[in-house]
Order: C-alpha cells, then structure tokens, then sequence
C-alpha cells in the first residue's frame, strides 16, 4: 500500500509490517497506525504514523547505545503485549534532536515495546528510577567538541 | 470530577479491585497508599506529562540528515573528533 509521509514523500509499505500501538503513543494517544523505516548503514530508524503524514520519531535500539540497558517488563506490560516470552519483544527508544545534533537525547525511561509476533506495541513507563527521560546520548567532551568544530565551520564560511 | 473528604487511614475504592487509602497528611503533603492488581498502571501524573511532553518534542519536524547523526555517532565511538 501507499502511504503520504512528510520526510519521505509517498512510499510503498507492506501492510504486514504496520505496528499496532493499541494505546498510541504518550501526547498521541489517538495515532494507533506505524511502520518503522529503516536507514541503510545506520542505527537509527524511522517510526512512521500511517494515519498522520506529519508524524514520525527517530528511534534506536537502546542497546546500541548503552550496552547494559535492560528493560524489566512489569507483569501487566507482558499481560497487555501478549508475550510469551522476552525473545518475541523488541525494544526501541525515541530519540529528541534538536538544532545541535550533539546535544540528542534519548527517553530512556519510556521505550517503545514490540511484539514482533502479532505486531502491537505500546510505550512503557519503567519506574525503576533507572533511566531518564532525556539521556544524552553524546558526553559532555563529545558535545564541547562538536560545538567548537560547528563554531569553526561557520567562522571559515 | 467526585470530591471526597478523607480522614488518615480513610480509603476510597474505585471499581472492583483499586484501593486508595490516605497513610498520612503532615503540612501539605498526603501519603497515599495504592492498592491495585499487577494489571493497572500507577504513576505521579507529572510523570505522564513529562513523557507526553518529550514525545512532543521529538516529533520528527525538520529534515534530520541521518548521515550527519551517523558520522557524528561513529567518530565519536572511534574517540576522537
């Protein structure tokens, strides 16, 4: 099927691979409807609404960028998602970019669960107090670093 | 919305099976003790609004150059800049 997207213009998407978050996704929780997009020789990926062109995140595996990030799944999470066991999930984080790039933080303390089985999915609250809500993926030399080469690059243009 | 008064150790029960019982109450702080099955979630509700509000924020709304994300990404797993 078709499907109008604002980033990537219309694109052909297999109706199989449509996710089913059945309660949306916190701040819209109407949009139920997405396809992920993923980015040839990248991490990150594309979470595309199928019912609203304008609405899409940037998402990664969290274990890409930290490596003993663990998602404990309450009982209700597991109840609600159907899963019968922890290899039918996948878990995705969306990512917030902002102007500087460098400063990208991920919501670590919401993921994105998936059930790759039946195709639904919803965001879950970890209330561990483990992770945040913004997690800068970059450290604060990385970020130092790449402000002063953006600093540079505008100076030479 | 349903007001109710409570006095410490009052609860209210909502539906069949959540329980909110009023622990205690010292200046403007009440402790609530919640009773509910493993089923139904229970957060502070700035916690949702926190959330509802990053999500906001991350929607996609001008074009993101993946491979500028990647090559900052990769060079900074390689150290250097």
């Amino acid at each position: 099927m078709e499907l109008n997207t604002k980033r990537f213009g219309i694109i052909k998407i297999d109706p199989e691979e449509i996710i089913n978050f059945t309660q949306g996704i916190y701040g819209f929780e109407d949009y139920h409807r997405y396809v992920i997009i993923n980015h040839k020789d990248s991490i990150f990926s594309f979470l595309q609404s199928v019912d609203e062109s304008w609405l899409s995140f940037v998402i990664v595996m969290p274990e890409l960028l930290q490596p003993d990030y663990q998602v404990a799944l309450e009982a209700k999470y597991v109840k609600e998602l159907e899963l019968e066991d922890s290899s039918e999930g996948q878990v995705y984080v969306i990512l917030t970019i902002p102007e500087r790039i460098a400063e990208m933080t991920a919501n670590l303390q919401a993921p994105l669960v998936i059930n790759k089985k039946r195709r639904t999915a919803r965001q879950v609250i970890l209330m561990d107090g483990k992770y945040q809500t913004r997690h800068n993926v970059f450290t604060e030399k990385q970020r130092s670093a790449y402000e002063k080469q953006a600093q540079k690059r505008a100076k030479a243009n | 919305m349903l007001v109710l008064t409570r006095k410490i150790d009052q609860s209210i029960v909502i539906g069949d099976n959540i329980k909110i019982i009023i622990v205690d109450v010292r200046g403007d702080q009440v402790k609530l003790g919640i009773e509910a099955p493993k089923d139904v979630s229970v957060h502070r509700e700035e916690v949702y609004e926190d959330i509802q509000q990053e999500n906001r924020r991350a929607v996609v709304s001008r074009s993101i150059n993946i491979d500028e994300l990647n090559r900052l990404l990769n060079r900074s797993k390689n150290g250097g800049c």
